[in-house]
């Protein structure tokens, strides 16, 4: 039996190691995608024997009709609110949490189980929670506006409000797993840099934080980023629960649309056409964001 | 030749399951409704039909799911042999083909076996039966008496026309910030309701155009604003208000008659929460339906044997007995009118329950077809016609609302 080259037996072996998990890959989710790209130019509807070829009129009627338009506004303007207020906050708690287990560890640890709380909770569970507490006559929110003097509002119920109260909900349910990616970063700062920094004359709070702080926690940040960015693109499990996208589709979203269209209305062609829209979008807010913020991040 | 063998082939398979015995698969939805119920038919009938196995599959969380599985196993060729389905939703099955009509086995005096006219509808399309509705429900008011006798209302007096609920719902609504008067969902079918309450219906008879941007229909809607604005209706979403009508702060809500037990339920003993028909918009009772929500039960096997005991079953639990225990149950109406006229079945039920009668007899009275508009798009314009209800209960002119919706719904249906 002759040996192969030691080239070709570590070919073999990382063919080994990567194939299976490259061949479930292809099967289980470019194979997918591929159908479902195709079917996105069809009318197929669900349990229908027969398709016809119809070009490209499913996208033009999701960008071009005054629902899908709105789908998508809706989910830009969550996701413009949610990434940046939850990275923002996420960021801030770490700093105060990680500054406090120097004083009062004990409590530190207390309030990071509080944070993270609500990540680790299923979020349908806690919708019911939410629906109480924001109920227009019985909730607690109202109850305490009133005692304050305010005047009650329908959190849920009010078209020009409900997109907000689900982003406040949804940064809610973010701020805390942020918290914890970023905890990890600032433990992973080696503190000699703070004594250089010292050294150089950056002794103050903030250009201590800008020289060194915010620079090193590059990674992480472009990490909380993205991972930030998906979770709001695919928001779901709240709308679905709380409003139902309404009233009046004013809480529709990308995602709900695509599981209404498809899975209510059973119009599998338009559904498909939805997640590709949707698929795209996502794909391209996660290149800028490594294209952008790429080139600020040091890597050690 | 071909023949023999698939017979053969049929005898074999028959041979090795056991013998004389035909199983039948069945689906419903709702467990939280219908588990035990379910249960209690299949035993009672296969107490009754030895011959006959029923298998229960695992109950879909609610219609639409159940509409989904279905389709996906007919896809798959798993398709269950009888299937419960939304009585709004057996057209889509239909649509596709997968119902198979019921006309040959009804017979020719369907009446005689207490499907009258009025319920066959339920489940009939261009003259064939494709479902029998097993269980119905229609809109009707749910009072809290505690809070119109404070608003000095009585109960043995109460309003049978839209303008007293009104006036009455406005006096409870003023009793305090945290109290309300009256509500209604902004949803398809209980707007296909007060429209039949008008004696208006949402199409034409052979569903080639919309009808509802009629008279009648401009006053079902304007009936949203007239809430909201001298009532002070809340923009409400439907679980807001199943909570606050337990907890005593609603007045009167429009809902369905099969919330009956989980309202009284939730109400307890803090007060004795009583069911109002709903009252009509014009004087020519003839014309007024309400539109029944509930389930109908549809034939899916192709097999002759199979349909044979599929039959049995669905005459089974559509005829007095499955009815009785449907009715005792759920507290969803009987879709029998055998059961409702016949004492002995549910004489002593409705004794005990005063609320059920009166949602019962309504159904008895006014039952007609929950419309489901036809076609690919017909799911999707009921939340068109939501969220035009949204707009007229937020100060939209009524008239103008409904008539652009309408026309909306020509196109989108395909109608013009």
């Amino acid at each position: 039996m002759r040996r192969l080259s030691i080239a070709r037996r570590e070919a073999l072996t990382t063919l080994w190691l990567a194939g299976p998990a490259t061949l479930a890959m292809v099967l289980f989710i470019f194979l997918p995608v591929a159908i479902v790209a195709l079917l996105s130019f069809t009318d197929y509807q669900f349990g229908a024997t027969t398709l016809n070829w119809t070009g490209l009129e499913n996208y033009q009627r999701l960008l071009g009709s005054t629902l899908g338009q709105r789908a998508i506004t809706n989910t830009l303007l969550y996701v413009a609110i949610v990434i940046p207020a939850s990275v923002a906050l996420g960021l801030l708690v770490a700093l105060g949490l990680h500054r406090m287990t120097g004083w009062a560890p004990g409590l530190a640890h207390a309030l990071r189980a509080v944070y993270f709380l609500p990540v680790a909770a299923t979020l349908v569970a806690m919708s019911v929670a939410w629906q109480m507490v924001l109920h227009p006559s019985l909730g607690v929110v109202n109850h305490v506006l009133a005692a304050l003097g305010g005047e009650p509002r329908n959190w849920l119920s009010d078209r020009g409000l409900v997109l907000y109260t689900l982003a406040v909900i949804g940064i809610w349910q973010t701020v805390g797993y942020n918290m914890v990616l970023f905890l990890a970063g600032l433990v992973a700062i080696p503190p000699e840099l703070y004594d250089a920094a010292e050294v150089d004359g950056a002794g103050g709070g903030w250009s201590r934080f800008w020289t060194v702080t915010w620079p090193m926690l590059g990674p992480t940040t472009l990490f909380v980023l993205v991972v930030t960015a998906t979770n709001a693109f695919r928001v779901f499990e709240t709308v679905a629960t709380l409003t139902r996208g309404g009233p009046a589709f004013a809480s529709d979203t990308l995602v709900y649309a695509l599981y209404r269209e498809g899975f209510v209305y059973f119009k599998a062609g338009y559904a498909s056409a939805i997640t590709m829209v949707f698929f795209a979008f996502l794909l391209i807010l996660t290149f800028a964001q490594i294209r952008i913020v790429e080139k600020k991040v040091h890597y050690r | 030749m071909r023949r023999a063998l698939f017979a053969a082939a049929f005898a074999l398979v028959a041979g090795s399951a056991t013998a004389q015995e035909t199983e039948i698969r069945v689906h419903y939805a709702i467990p939280t409704i219908w588990a035990d119920t379910q249960k209690a038919l299949a035993e009672a009938f296969m107490a009754k039909h030895p011959e006959i196995k029923v298998t229960l599959d695992g109950p879909a969380e609610g219609y639409p799911e159940g509409v989904q599985r279905l389709l996906r196993e007919a896809v798959a060729g798993t398709a269950p042999d009888v299937a419960y389905v939304g009585l709004n939703r057996w057209r889509i099955l239909q649509d596709r083909g997968l119902t198979q009509p019921l006309d040959g086995f009804l017979g020719d005096d369907p009446a005689e076996q207490g499907y009258t006219p009025a319920l066959l509808s339920l489940g009939s399309f261009k003259g064939q039966q494709h479902a029998l509705a097993t269980s119905a429900s229609t809109l009707v008011m749910y009072v809290n008496p505690k809070l119109v006798e404070q608003a000095g209302g009585s109960m043995d007096d109460f309003p049978t026309t839209f303008d007293g609920v009104i006036e009455l719902a406005a006096r409870i609504n003023a009793l305090g910030d945290t109290i309300d008067g009256v509500w209604i969902d902004r949803h398809d079918w209980r707007y296909q309701s007060l429209l039949g309450a008008y004696g208006g219906r949402p199409m034409n008879e052979d569903e080639t155009d919309i009808t509802f941007d009629s008279e009648a229909g401009i006053e079902a809607a304007r009936l949203y604003q007239r809430f909201a604005k001298e009532a002070g209706m809340k923009s409400y979403a439907d679980s807001d208000a199943r909570q606050a009508l337990p907890a005593g702060t609603l007045g009167i809500m429009f809902e369905s008659s099969s919330l009956q037990t989980r309202f009284e339920q939730g109400a307890g003993d803090a007060f004795e929460l009583t069911v109002k028909p709903l009252p009509l918009g014009t004087d020519d009772e003839a014309s007024v339906y309400f539109p029944t929500g509930g389930s109908g039960i549809v034939m899916l096997t192709r097999d002759e044997a199979k349909q044979k005991a599929a039959w049995e079953y669905i005459a089974f639990v559509t005829g007095p007995e499955g009815q009785k225990i449907i009715v005792e149950n759920t507290g969803y109406a009987p879709a029998n009118s055998i059961v409702v006229e016949d004492k002995e079945y549910l004489g002593a039920f409705y004794e005990k329950d005063p609320n059920a009668l009166v949602a019962h007899t309504q159904i008895a009275q006014h039952a007609g077809p929950w419309y489901a508009f036809p076609g690919a798009e017909g799911v999707a314009v009921t939340d068109l016609i939501a969220a035009a209800l949204v707009d007229v209960t937020e100060g939209a002119d009524a008239e103008a609302t409904i008539k652009d919706l309408a026309e909306t719904l020509r196109v989108q249906l395909g109608m013009k």
